[in-house]
């Protein structure tokens, strides 16, 4: 228990830093949040359009595919906010030796990397996610029941989870590779591939996105599940199961990469 | 003429030796960009399997395929960013080591986007280009590209690289103003992919929005080559087509000279 406190305490110090050093340049953050807020609209902008021509996308509706599409930013908005200092370990801090400094002080490494920084672009994803889901509930497509609610946020967090292991999991081949940045960036890019429904993708790639680098399970298949009553709570469960597995294996790779990791220098 | 280029192209020569010693990351990111592609390609495969009509926007489903890849293609080769180089110029207070020496500052930027674009085109465009070719004679079953339509494309394109890299740099000027280019370039981005045809043709827009378009230099960026390599401009829209590129190029290059002599009056750098 004192462990949790001292910890609690700590990230709130060092979250305390690093938000001084945002207040310095207010309008740096207003550009960022605006940057990941468009990139999100142009894609809305484009289903639109889009829908213009047509009246439903395989069955779906324009205001369903909406609701995917919004629902897949707020886990990826949480993970974005709390854990993106993971892609400087990918880019930066191993190869430059800058890693050192976590290691020599008596605290989880892990926890150490995620403190040092929050991502306030992530409020971007943020706002336009919770926005079109807001927009989806007074459409009345979305199912709202106490399961339904309950299971919302729990599948949130199952899948901010998904995206911080394989970020992690990513990340961590740096400590064996040195940089590892392109890689993980593939692998977070392939979450694009989840905004829209996965049967309109050919075997390949949809397997690969459902049991691989299993995004379809952060964003679609839960979003379904929300949407369809026909479609089994169980979608959630699995993705929960999921969430632990990668999480449990991205936190061995990366304990290990520690244990192996060597400082850059003479 | 000759002394400039014995001036610049080094910089062109460079940047594409640079570009030569990063293998591994780069083909990494074309692999991430073809994500993009593909993802594109499926959802409008499914958009025409859902459509009562044949032909959407003007294109037929075929079409649509070729329109998707010829933007990768057409993109990475225009989309040569300088906007990077001159922020970092700029926060890092370089830039005003560029204003001493006897060069001019945009001209080396253009050089050296250049030695990119020529990387970028030999390495994966051209690859692609000819996989596509192949691809739409064999299986879309489509007539393959003339060596007018081949030379008309590219000399589009050399325009469309113009405008590009001339637009950027006014963009970079921001970097005067706020440190923070990579939240404006998430925008700019954004937006670019979306007004320039990228993400989906411009022939989908209400013709309203189409109207503001063709007072924009956007769609002359990516749109306009690739409507020209489909065909479906001829006589007088083409030349027109080129021409209002040509004009871009002109105009852009004009303000870019404007905006560069106001900056510079007020660049303050720290240390010596």
């Amino acid at each position: 228990m004192n462990t949790v406190k001292r910890y609690l305490r700590l990230y709130r110090v060092l979250v305390t830093q690093f938000l001084k050093t945002i207040m310095q340049s207010r309008v740096d953050f207003l550009i960022g949040l605006l940057g990941f807020f468009f990139t999100q609209v142009m894609g809305i902008a484009f289903l639109y359009l889009v829908f213009q021509q047509i009246p439903s996308l395989q069955g779906w509706t324009l205001d369903q595919l909406i609701f995917i599409y919004g629902f897949a930013q707020i886990p990826r908005g949480i993970d974005h906010l709390f854990t993106d200092n993971i892609w400087l370990v990918a880019y930066r801090l191993v190869i430059n030796g800058d890693f050192d400094r976590y290691m020599l002080r008596p605290m989880n490494i892990f926890f150490q990397v995620i403190a040092e920084k929050l991502q306030p672009d992530a409020l971007g994803e943020l706002l336009i996610g919770t926005i079109l889901v807001v927009r989806s509930l007074t459409k009345g497509i979305v199912i709202v029941d106490g399961l339904h609610i309950a299971l919302f946020f729990v599948s949130i967090f199952a899948g901010a989870l998904i995206y911080t292991s394989i970020k992690l999991f990513f990340a961590s081949l740096a400590f064996w590779l040195k940089v590892s940045g392109p890689f993980l960036q593939i692998a977070y890019d392939m979450a694009n591939f989840a905004k829209y429904p996965t049967e309109i993708y050919s075997k390949g790639i949809r397997f690969l996105i459902t049991w691989v680098i299993p995004f379809a399970f952060v964003a679609y298949l839960p979003a379904s599940f929300f949407m369809k009553a026909d479609t089994s709570a169980g979608v959630v469960g699995i993705e929960c199961g999921i969430a632990f597995v990668f999480w449990w294996i991205a936190y061995a790779v990366f304990h290990r990469g520690t244990q192996v990791y060597e400082s850059a220098g003479n | 003429m000759r002394k400039r280029l014995r001036i610049y192209l080094p910089f062109a020569a460079n940047e594409l030796k640079r570009q030569l010693a990063y293998k591994g990351a780069f083909y990494l990111f074309i692999l991430v960009n073809l994500f993009g592609s593909f993802i594109s390609y499926y959802l409008w495969m499914a958009i025409y399997g859902s459509s009562e009509k044949a032909v959407i926007g003007g294109l037929t489903q075929k079409e649509m395929v070729v329109y998707v890849f010829m933007v990768y293609v057409t993109a990475s080769i225009v989309t040569a960013s300088i906007s990077t180089m001159v922020s970092d110029d700029v926060v890092k207070g370089t830039v005003a080591m560029n204003l001493i020496k006897p060069i001019d500052y945009r001209l080396s930027l253009i050089a050296m986007a250049s030695g990119n674009m020529a990387y970028r085109f030999l390495v994966p465009s051209v690859f692609i280009w000819i996989g596509l070719e192949i691809y739409k004679i064999k299986v879309l079953g489509l007539a393959p590209v003339t060596v007018m339509g081949i030379f008309l494309y590219l000399t589009s394109c050399i325009m469309s690289f113009l405008i590009y890299v001339l637009f950027d740099f006014c963009f970079g000027m921001l970097a005067f103003f706020t440190t923070y280019i990579f939240g404006m370039r998430m925008a700019k981005d954004a937006l670019l992919s979306f007004l320039t045809g990228q993400l989906i043709p411009i022939s989908f827009f209400p013709a309203a929005m189409q109207r503001v378009f063709d007072f924009l230099p956007f769609s002359s960026m990516v749109y306009t080559p690739v409507m020209i390599y489909l065909g479906k401009y001829t006589g007088e829209t083409l030349a027109f087509m080129m021409l209002r590129q040509a004009a871009w190029v002109v105009l852009l290059y004009v303000a870019g000279s404007l905006i560069w002599r106001q900056v510079t009056k007020r660049l303050i750098v720290l240390g010596g």
